[in-house]
């Protein structure tokens, strides 16, 4: 399409760029943002996925969870979560059920019980107390740090005693292995049997940080609330890890069941939870990539509208270089490139921006975007297509200036 | 050899009452080897005739034949690459891209033809060597003074090699020695073989030329040969009867030349003249 040398029209491109600089920077601006912010909030979305799926990966694909299809939060804004009024569907009778389906091997809920434990240094605000039972670490493939998770038999005999998140750990006792200390919650003293590892946090997931988490067994947990303590979640493993849809279809069934044939209940498989996290991150990336993908277009219109002006500003240059020699399409392809090389400039500013931002982003928080090199290519290829078609425009206006006409300009 | 060959060409700007005749049937032929001076009052139809023989206007009627080929109707991008190859540009006002170094100025035409970088950079060093300024190369227009600009323009007119050079008062900008200089460069060009037309409103410049053609009110009323070195006669007349310094003056020296002319050309172009110009219309207007 380039009837003369690309090389020429690059060079007047880049003699542009650096002669009127605040034009071409106003050009590239709103192709800057739009790049930035496309790369950014995909990268956002990738990581999210990437965390997410790794959790998964961690807990395995054949663990089964079964969570509220909605949670009812019926508390007063800004109170911690242990004071939280969770009202879940799911009680200590459908962990019961749960442990008695065909081909569940073993299951752990998620309880919360409320009320703040109290330790050597006062009262643990942050922390949360969790009720579960003695296959939570293996369910989800968590390793302790130090001491044993309690038993069965401490689940059943309603012993006293608690397993910590490295963080509570250290809030509580300011020691990183404080095994056989004691803290008090509802005004029972618990002893301090392990420390779990730190878990991976999953920022922006729905799941809870249990690195602030206490781990008591479930018994004592529904005894202090009466049994109306709400299960956050549970979670299970199938006897073949093959047939794990299987399974978590009895063990929706056998709920359905016990609360009476509709409940508002969702049991998913490892690989089907990813699946669906997945299609909720893509469905919300897709729609705010969306509408950054808008400003690409907006900025678009910022080239032509610039380029028009640069075009009536340089109507002698139109003139002498169509006196030399210089034909229609030349002219034309020479605005093209200009238009198009600095929307490609501002694509590059706007890639090198959004790995700059996407540092920040790993430095200050938890989360870890990840710039795809197919997210780079489609918006640089955008942004191409935008200098090219709005920079169509203001070339055609300048290829057909007469060039009597033109030369006469001022 | 008729290298340039206008037949009857006119020119029309504007509609209606505001048409304005720039060309008045004008008809000349210009061999190859002729240096050609074109001289006549302000807005006579010096420019439109240099950009007609150009390519950069179309006549409105009338046939041009630019080297035997009939070129009145081309395409603009027919012309646009004869201007490339066969013509070489020469303005008062230099036109050179000003964000552009001399050397890439003059390396200009050579990028419309689609030669690399490298090589069309040497052509335009060589040329620039040739016009004296290659000391000046990568100086901005800018920094250079009215005598090395219209230097670098004439390389930039040159450099395609073209047959015909086409100087539109190439010193009209300049001092005395700068248009001295330029003028010798011309006449230099000329010994190789170029044609050239130049345009200027310094009777003292005839001496460079071969031959000479006063235009007025769109129309050539005189055409003469004229010996290199010398002013050409009836330019002569003019230039010591009065001092031609300001455009009053040159006006004024026009009408001189008029009565200058050979009686038997005035005879024959009077009815020419005779005829009103819609043109004058406008200026009648103005003046009242």
């Amino acid at each position: 399409m380039l009837g003369f040398g690309l090389g020429s029209n690059i060079k007047a491109g880049i003699s542009t760029l650096k002669t009127s600089k605040g034009r071409s920077f106003g050009i590239m601006l709103g192709i800057i943002i739009g790049v930035t912010s496309v790369i950014t909030i995909l990268a956002i979305g990738d990581g999210i996925k990437t965390q997410i799926s790794g959790q998964i990966h961690k807990y395995g694909k054949d663990i089964i969870i079964v969570k509220p299809s909605q949670l009812n939060l019926g508390s007063t804004s800004g109170a911690p979560l242990s004071s939280l009024n969770i009202l879940s569907p799911l009680t200590y009778r459908d962990i019961n059920t749960v442990n008695h389906v065909n081909g569940v091997s073993a299951s752990a809920p998620v309880t919360l019980v409320p009320g703040t434990p109290k330790g050597d240094y006062g009262a643990y605000h942050q922390g949360f107390v969790i009720g579960t039972s003695a296959s939570f670490p293996s369910l989800i493939n968590q390793s302790l740090a130090y001491g044993d998770f309690f038993s069965d038999s401490n689940n059943n005999n309603g012993d006293e005693v608690a397993v910590l998140g490295q963080t509570a750990a250290e809030a509580m006792f300011k020691e990183n292995v404080p095994l056989g200390a004691s803290f008090t919650f509802h005004g029972q003293t618990f002893v301090v049997d392990g420390i779990f590892n730190t878990f991976d946090s999953t920022p922006l997931s729905q799941q809870a940080n249990f690195n602030d988490a206490i781990f008591i067994p479930n018994s004592i947990a529904e005894s202090f609330t009466n049994n109306t303590a709400p299960t956050y979640e549970i979670f299970a493993r199938s006897t073949d890890p093959n047939q794990a849809a299987i399974t978590a279809k009895n063990v929706a069934s056998a709920l359905d069941v016990a609360h009476g044939g509709s409940s508002n209940i969702t049991v998913n498989t490892g690989t089907q939870d990813l699946a669906s996290n997945n299609s909720i991150v893509n469905l919300t990336t897709g729609l705010v990539a969306g509408v950054a993908g808008i400003s690409l277009l907006v900025a678009g219109i910022g080239i032509m509208n610039v380029m028009l002006v640069s075009v009536s500003e340089r109507v002698r240059e139109i003139g002498i270089r169509k006196a030399v020699g210089a034909t229609n399409r030349q002219i034309r392809n020479q605005f093209i490139a200009e238009a198009t090389f600095l929307s490609l400039s501002g694509a590059l500013i706007g890639i090198i921006l959004s790995f700059l931002i996407e540092l920040g982003i790993r430095l200050v928080t938890s989360l870890t975007p990840i710039i795809t090199w197919q997210s780079v290519i489609i918006v640089t290829g955008i942004s191409l297509l935008v200098g090219i078609v709005f920079g169509t425009v203001p070339a055609i206006k300048a290829s057909t200036k007469d060039p009597i006409e033109a030369l006469r300009a001022e | 050899m008729a290298l340039i060959e206008l037949q009857d060409v006119s020119k029309l700007y504007g509609f209606g009452d505001a048409t304005t005749l720039a060309l008045d049937e004008v008809s000349l032929t210009i061999n190859k080897g002729e240096f050609v001076a074109v001289m006549g009052p302000s807005g006579c139809g010096k420019s439109t005739l240099m950009n007609v023989i150009g390519l950069l206007d179309k006549p409105s009627h009338g046939q041009y034949r630019l080297d035997g080929k009939l070129v009145s109707r081309l395409s603009a991008n027919q012309s646009a690459k004869i201007r490339r190859d066969k013509i070489g540009f020469i303005f008062q006002f230099f036109n050179l891209l000003p964000k552009l170094t001399a050397l890439e100025n003059v390396a200009l035409p050579l990028t419309y033809k689609g030669m690399s970088v490298t090589k069309r950079l040497k052509i335009a060093s060589e040329m620039l060597d040739r016009v004296g300024v290659q000391s000046r190369e990568y100086y901005l227009p800018g920094q250079l003074s009215g005598g090395q600009l219209q230097c670098v323009a004439i390389a930039r007119a040159l450099v395609n090699n073209p047959q015909i050079i086409i100087a539109d008062e190439p010193t009209g900008n300049l001092d005395s020695g700068s248009s001295r200089l330029v003028m010798e460069l011309l006449a230099e060009i000329h010994k190789m073989g170029n044609t050239i037309i130049f345009v200027t409103h310094n009777p003292e410049l005839t001496r460079f030329a071969t031959r000479v053609v006063y235009m007025h009110d769109g129309g050539i009323i005189h055409d003469e040969a004229s010996t290199i070195g010398r002013v050409a006669t009836t330019a002569r007349k003019v230039l010591y009867t009065i001092p031609a310094t300001r455009e009053e003056d040159d006006l004024a020296g026009v009408s001189l030349l008029m009565k200058a002319l050979p009686s038997k050309s005035s005879v024959a172009k009077q009815p020419v003249i005779k005829v009103k110009k819609p043109r004058t219309i406008k200026s009648k207007a103005k003046a009242k």
